[in-house]
């Protein structure tokens, strides 16, 4: 009995909880669904970047504050529920972006946990959920889902074939035909107000201004190309920005958006013999994103 | 940005704010929070491919000649007090030769 017990906690921890048909019911068992962290035993460089990206604290706002906590407080907002034991998945629409595997692997009982860990304001539980490894290279790997399938539970996407993975369940890499592509970052980073919910939410807009005010401008580069520069010969997975990475930030912003400042000083003679002492500031803002800045 | 005289006092002080702006479209009280903004109703924001152009015309409260102009670019955070200072250029103007 205690072989057995050992062997189902070890086949717990290894396998991804998407490989039961059970759904989540608490932030810890979806968190173990998800757990990506045995990627870090081949890919610690990478893995060490997403561990420092806004990604690895979807849940979390900028600067690490509980930015759904206004859906979990009756009366806040049009989606909370009356007390947090009422919580549904439907109460929280960010979970379309901010935690997608929560609709496809988790049930309301989870959202019930969620809501009264984000009403203590228990940043340790609400932390361990995230944007893993699996989400993108599973979960969001494809979108010609009527041509392709759904993704399959034992393959991870990437840019490119790899026969053999060395993983105890995720055996195969396929190439993705979207990973290179801002379509992949533009599933979540948005198009606009999402009125698929019963009120509208409106977040990231930046995939919007991406086809929209860049594309339409002449401008070629997908969001990889900046965002996921190559560092040692593979993508950044940090995708800077981290906001909470203030003089890294600082860098990024400077390296975008230039100012040029012209002044003059002289006498405006407004009428006749009335000189009016005058200085005049011109000021010229430019940036080189791919997409509006701020957004949102 | 601001003009101050030679004494330190501020002449002159205006802002610039370049950003979405929405509503939930039952008011026309602009509102942040993803839960509750529905539609722009006006985009300041920087875009790709354009230049922000802004003049400010400063007239000298009487006997005053020249002015320290600063000009501070930033990026709010969350609140205007939260902020990384992007660009900041000081500049000393002079009517007088």
């Amino acid at each position: 009995m205690r072989l057995l017990k050992l062997f189902l906690v070890v086949c717990f921890i290894i396998l991804p909880v998407s490989a039961f048909a059970e759904k989540a019911k608490t932030i810890e068992e979806l968190a173990s669904m998800y757990d990506s962290s045995r990627c870090k035993e081949c890919h610690a460089e990478i893995y060490a970047q997403w561990e420092k990206s806004h990604h690895a604290r979807s849940l979390m706002g900028v600067q690490d504050g509980l930015m759904m906590t206004p859906l979990a407080m009756k009366g806040r907002t049009p989606f909370s529920p009356e007390d947090p034991g009422k919580a549904t998945l439907d109460t929280f629409p960010c979970f379309k972006c901010h935690l997608p595997q929560a609709l496809v692997s988790a049930d309301n009982a989870f959202a019930v946990d969620y809501a009264k860990a984000l009403l203590a304001q228990d940043k340790k539980r609400v932390g361990m959920l995230s944007i893993t490894c699996i989400v993108c290279h599973n979960t969001k790997a494809i979108i010609h889902r009527l041509e392709e399938g759904q993704p399959a539970k034992n393959v991870l996407y990437g840019k490119r074939d790899v026969a053999s993975h060395d993983d105890e369940f995720f055996t195969k890499v396929k190439k993705s035909g979207i990973f290179d592509h801002a379509i992949m970052c533009g599933q979540c980073h948005g198009l606009g107000p999402n009125l698929e919910f019963e009120n509208p939410v409106q977040c990231a807009t930046l995939y919007g201004s991406y086809e929209h005010n860049y594309i339409s401008k002449g401008g070629t580069q997908q969001c990889q190309e900046c965002h996921m520069q190559k560092v040692d010969g593979f993508a950044d997975h940090l995708i800077a920005p981290n906001w909470n990475d203030h003089e890294g930030t600082k860098k990024i912003l400077q390296d975008t958006i230039a100012m040029d400042v012209q002044t003059v000083g002289y006498d405006w003679l407004k009428a006749s013999k009335d000189w009016k002492p005058m200085v005049v500031v011109n000021t010229k803002i430019t940036q080189n994103a791919g997409h509006r800045i701020p957004d949102g | 940005m601001t003009a101050k005289s030679a004494d330190g006092k501020e002449v002159y002080n205006t802002e610039r704010h370049y950003h979405t702006q929405a509503t939930n479209c039952k008011t026309n009280k602009m509102l942040y929070g993803a839960q509750v903004k529905t539609q722009y109703i006006r985009d300041t924001a920087l875009q790709p491919f354009e230049t922000k152009a802004e003049t400010f015309e400063i007239q000298l409260p009487k006997g005053v000649r020249a002015v320290d102009v600063t000009v501070s670019l930033r990026y709010e955070i969350n609140k205007p007090a939260n902020f990384i200072e992007i660009a900041k250029v000081s500049r000393k103007v002079s009517l007088d030769r």
